[in-house]
């Protein structure tokens, strides 16, 4: 089963601490204007109001990779999708191609962004891929966000396990009764 | 022998490792076994890159969070997720996941730095302390030992607050005051005057037993961890219901919002209260038995109908009857609250308010209930117990003959001797508070109109004035506070970064900046808001020439030495004398906090245990704090106070009476006799006064363990009852009082605020003035001038006055901007849209004749906020009315210290009105108007507001 993030957006609203953000940039040293995980807000002061965070979904048929002109941008056996840096042109095609924004570039040169494409890596690559040795770095994927996140309405892990997951919150729902309280207004 | 025995474990650890990793791949996601994967993976990782992971405690809210520091060669080089850690569990918001980047930033203060002629020169330690001693001597010597103002810490581990509060007690002054005078002191107050204690009842993790839960502030961003067990209880089925002026992010969330006015918490809480009784909703059991006056407070509280209250504060009366009945029908229900309730004149009843409605539910004193304040840094609480206050000792000793005696004796000094040092009959007197400080300053000065004719209660005006990890945007009236750091001869500001305290003074010198080293650079105690001590360790050492607050302090004592002899031996005879780099925290708590906090309980958490359960953490259940097994057997996380002895487990939950004191029971506290008007103040269900061992009241008694009072099951502060009718107090059942300020002229004529005389001649050493403001605001028609109710708050990236957050790279990249939330229509009836540059108006400081107050912030426009109110962040500091300051922020080594993004202080423009019982300051109900930047000037303003400035002077 592929490793997979998802977002409840029923029972475990997320409140936008922005723990994802913040443990992200921090813990794969990203730069100013590169973000591989944010949280968006609809009907903003409104009844209604939704916090979701956007991270990269690891598509199982990327359509990032699939524009990608170099061949940069591939997917792990465990559907992890990453970017060779080495071979990135930083055309951008893949930012046009992804319906949820997660490619991202550095802020900075004549169109407010440079560089190589970046994205989310499940945390197994920091933003430089490489260490001093010129090795590429790979770590466990384990992704921070999902760890740290309050209210865990962000979930990571294979997508199997996320399901049971949520079933087993519907679950508690159904049992006190107030299944209903998800989908309606209370 | 001890290094073999490490080695060995670490090999075990590898082994053991290894093992898990090859299970983790068969299960590694399966439940339980997915986090220690988890837990495991991370271990390994570190030591594949040789990083040590260093358990330490979040530095910002009071949740009290465990980060695992990722050091690697000396270097704070990340953070990880502390997963055993049975508060947060691993849990983040964005401010303890990018907790190194404060600790790391170019921004701090890198050397002891000194203002002369307008620039910042480097100087060293001895001279700094040299000057200061110096010139703290001469003050002495010329006006007094009160002509010092300390502004102490609730950022410090509790050692350090201690010793700040000993430190001013032998200089022989009561002015000395921290954030907790403006964040929980009507807490303390309100709960302490209704069951005896003025804290949390209960903790975060007991959150989730809670069947309703009832917000009166906005955890998801104040306190967004406490979420974990707020979504856990909502999980069991719990409802939430959120009381907030503002639609928050805590009531997008919540199953029904209360958006109520700012300023009517009192109306809404009797609204809710009315209903319950009338429908006979009420625990009638637990009314007879464990409390006093419900009768008393029912004649109050029946003349506040839905309709009435409707009214006040603007919830339509069908809300008010269903959130009765939905707190009537989830029991228990937990109630929280923050600052939203506290800073108000009447933040005292407020909170008396939300405690007399759990005691009307019965919902008070058991796992699931409580009165939760949930407080504001990570070691308020702790620096509260420690009394960093100007009107107590340690442990809430207050300031009696008897407090001072019983200190004197755990200090080893005599009594006579530390009496000298105070000014004639000054030893008793309560001091200067955070909130008003400023105009022990300015008093008799010519520095605003009306300065002149401020009166204090001291023979001479504040000369000194120590700002020691303190935030100054967090402090009301910016304006004469700027003007108290220009008038006093010396400003020694003490903090890891330029706090805007260094900043804000017009003067070419006069200032000193001693770079103090962040919490994670030394170590000690903390206490969280549910009471729980937790030792955080050092992380690495001090960065560039900072040193840790207590070797500051401690060199301080040794600097003043040299002019008053005597003072370091004196100052520390329990630790040996040694130098001050040789005194450890272990000391000061093990030999003097637990020895003399008897009052609070804070005896049995001595270094030792506090280091065995971190060590033992994966022991302790995450539902109710409890070990189970392992060397720290039935102990609870914390061992939050009142911990009887070194045996005692702590008492998580507060007043529990259902289970033993041996296991965590307590009672309501026997304060105020017991007796009163022929009915007993003694529990029904098994009363016992305040336990006298030989001869000695319990909390004045430093030889007993408390072992036979407990195993007899007898409480030391004994098994009293609570009180819904507080007859010392000046409204014994809370009342609505419109605020000083308001925009219900009509209201204040039935709901007035206290009068003057209430706040006595002197109130904290200063004058206060009440009711003659409100008829003078009314009178002028001040609510026509200033239509729009101005509320304070956080950001959730932001804690604070802001330094540290501020001059975070990613905090800062996270939210850059200070703006002003006003609700669309009233921005469309004023020309105002989204983006644009406004001025926040508001009539503060015309009452000492100086201008109105005027802050420059962006508009956002959001249906956040209700028409007819605004809303600000308080985090921001270098810009004073337009101006900024960031061009005097040092340059050190080429780089400014000044932080990443800066705006305007929200507080410049905060109502007058202070809280009757502890002077807590109005930040959350005032008035003001928004007019666009362009359309802005002071005079043509001042000429509209020439009325009202003449009636408020």
């Amino acid at each position: 089963m592929p490793l997979k993030f998802l977002v409840d957006t029923h029972s475990n609203k997320c409140i936008k601490d922005k723990g994802c953000e913040a443990i992200c940039k921090n813990y794969n040293n990203l730069p100013e204007g590169v973000y591989r995980i944010r949280v968006i807000t609809i009907n903003e002061g409104k009844p209604g109001q939704l916090n979701i965070p956007m991270p990269c979904l690891h598509c199982n048929n990327p359509p990032c990779m699939k524009v990608c002109p170099t061949k940069a941008i591939y997917k792990r056996e465990d559907g992890i999708v990453l970017v060779n840096k080495d071979i990135c042109i930083g055309c951008g095609y893949c930012a046009f191609a992804c319906p949820f924004g997660a490619p991202q570039f550095e802020k900075g040169g004549a169109f407010g962004s440079k560089g190589k494409m970046d994205k989310c890596t499940f945390c197994v690559e920091p933003y430089n891929q490489k260490d001093e040795k010129g090795n590429r770095i790979e770590r466990e994927p384990i992704p921070r966000c999902a760890m740290v996140c309050a209210t865990e309405c962000l979930l990571a892990g294979e997508q199997s396990e996320i399901s049971r997951k949520l079933r087993e919150r519907v679950g508690e729902y159904l049992a006190t009764g107030r299944l209903e309280s998800i989908f309606l207004n209370y | 022998m001890s290094f073999s025995f490490r080695l060995s474990r670490r090999n075990f650890m590898k082994l053991s490792a290894a093992t898990v990793a090859v299970a983790a791949g068969l299960i590694k996601y399966r439940k339980q076994i997915f986090k220690k994967a988890e837990a495991q993976q991370i271990q390994e990782e570190a030591e594949k890159e040789d990083v040590k992971l260093v358990k330490t405690i979040c530095t910002f809210c009071a949740v009290g969070c465990g980060i695992l520091a990722k050091v690697k060669n000396g270097q704070f080089i990340g953070i990880e997720p502390w997963v055993n850690h049975p508060i947060n569990g691993g849990k983040l918001c964005c401010k303890g996941a990018s907790i190194n980047h404060t600790v790391t930033s170019p921004k701090r203060l890198k050397y002891p730095l000194i203002k002369r002629n307008g620039k910042w020169e480097k100087i060293s330690w001895e001279e700094a302390l040299d000057i200061i001693a110096k010139k703290m001597m001469e003050v002495r010597r010329k006006y007094g030992p009160d002509s010092i103002f300390f502004a102490g810490s609730a950022k410090v581990s509790n050692e350090m607050a201690y010793l700040q509060r000993k430190f001013m007690a032998f200089w022989g002054s009561n002015n000395i005051d921290h954030q907790a005078r403006i964040c929980h002191s009507t807490t303390v107050a309100g709960l302490g005057n209704t069951w005896g204690y003025g804290a949390m009842t209960n903790n975060f993790n007991d959150i989730q037993n809670a069947k309703s839960i009832f917000f009166l502030s906005n955890p998801a961003e104040a306190h967004p961890v406490s979420f974990r067990y707020i979504y856990e209880a909502k999980k069991r089925g719990a409802v939430l219901i959120c009381a907030d002026p503002r639609f928050s992010r805590t009531a997008a969330v919540s199953d029904l919002h209360l958006q109520f006015r700012s300023g009517t918490d009192i109306p809404l809480i009797w609204g809710i209260c009315h209903e319950i009784i009338k429908n006979g909703w009420y625990d009638e059991e637990f009314i007879k038995q464990r409390t006093y006056g419900f009768e008393k407070a029912k004649e109050i509280i029946m003349q506040y109908p839905p309709e009435v209250v409707e009214d006040i504060t603007g919830v339509p009366a069908e809300k008010i009857r269903k959130a009765a009945y939905l707190l009537a029908h989830n029991r228990p229900g937990t109630l929280q609250y923050a600052m939203g309730a506290t800073q108000h004149e009447v933040g005292t009843h407020n909170i008396r308010s939300f405690a007399i409605l759990q005691l009307l539910l019965g919902n008070a004193a058991k796992p699931g209930g409580g009165v939760n304040a949930f407080r504001g840094h990570d070691n308020v609480q702790g620096a509260t117990d420690m009394c960093v206050l100007s009107h107590s000792l340690p442990s809430y000793y207050g300031l009696s003959e008897k407090a001072w005696k019983h200190w004197c004796k755990v200090w080893n000094v005599d009594y006579e001797w530390l009496k000298g040092r105070f000014a004639e009959g000054m030893m008793t007197e309560k001091g200067f508070t955070m909130s008003r400080f400023a105009v022990g300053a300015v008093a008799g000065t010519d520095a605003f109109p009306e300065t002149k004719n401020m009166k204090i209660k001291q023979p001479a005006p504040i000369k000194i004035i120590f700002w020691w990890g303190h935030s100054t945007p967090s402090i009301g009236d910016t304006k004469l506070v700027k003007k108290a750091f220009e008038t006093v001869d010396l400003l020694v500001v003490v903090d890891p970064f330029v706090e805007t305290a260094a900043v804000l003074a017009d003067r070419p010198d006069g200032i000193i900046l001693l770079p103090a080293a962040t919490e994670l650079e030394g170590s000690g105690s903390v206490t969280n808001s549910g009471r729980q001590v937790q030792w955080r360790n050092k992380v690495i050492d001090p960065l560039y020439d900072s040193k840790e607050d207590m070797w500051i302090l401690l060199s301080l004592v040794k600097a003043l030495d040299k002019y008053d002899p005597g003072i370091y031996e004196k100052f520390t005879v329990n630790f040996g004398n040694k130098p001050p780099e040789q005194i450890t925290p272990e000391e000061v708590l093990d030999k003097e906090i637990t020895v003399g906090s008897r009052a609070i309980g804070m005896i049995g958490q001595k270094s030792w245990r506090l280091k065995r359960q971190q060590e033992y953490d994966y022991t302790f259940s995450s539902k109710d704090c409890k070990a189970y097994g392992g060397p720290c057997d039935g102990e609870y996380w914390g061992l939050p106070w009142p911990c009887w002895n070194e045996q005692h487990p702590g008492t998580p939950i507060l007043y529990r009476n259902d289970i033993p004191v041996w296991e965590g029971g307590h009672d309501f506290r026997v304060k105020w006799g017991t007796t009163h008007d022929g009915e007993s103040l003694l529990s029904g269900v098994n009363g016992q006064d305040q336990v006298k061992i030989d001869g000695v009241l319990w909390l004045y008694n430093l030889e007993t363990d408390y072992k036979e009072v407990l195993d007899k099951n007898m409480v030391p502060s004994g098994r009293g009852r609570a009180r819904f009718y507080a007859w010392n107090l000046r409204d014994p059942v809370p009342v609505h009082r419109e605020p000083v300020w308001t925009v219900r002229p009509d209201l204040a004529k039935k709901y007035p605020i206290y009068d003057d005389s209430d706040y006595g001649e002197f109130h904290y050493r200063v004058q206060i003035k009440a009711k003659s403001w409100q008829d003078a605001f009314i009178n002028a028609n001040g609510n026509k001038i200033f239509p729009l109710i101005y509320t304070t708050g956080r950001q959730v990236e932001h804690q604070g006055g802001g330094a540290e957050t501020r001059a975070n790279k990613i905090l800062a990249e996270l939210q850059p901007n200070m703006y002003v939330e006003i609700n669309p229509k009233d921005a469309n009836d004023r020309g105002i849209r989204d983006g644009d540059t406004v001025v926040v108006v508001s009539p503060r400081g015309l009452e000492y004749g100086a201008e109105v107050a005027h802050i420059y912030v962006k508009a956002r426009v959001t249906h956040a906020v209700p028409p007819g109110q605004v809303f600000m962040p308080f985090h921001w500091g270098g810009v004073f009315q337009g101006k900024s300051y960031i061009n005097r922020y040092p340059v050190v080594d080429n780089e400014s210290l000044a932080p990443y993004v800066y705006g305007e202080c929200a507080n410049t423009a905060n109502p007058v009105g202070w809280d009757q019982v502890t002077q807590m300051q109005n930040t959350k109900a005032g008035v003001c108007e928004v007019i666009r930047a362009d359309k802005f000037n002071v005079e043509g303003f001042m000429a509209k507001v020439k009325n009202l400035a003449k009636a408020l002077r």
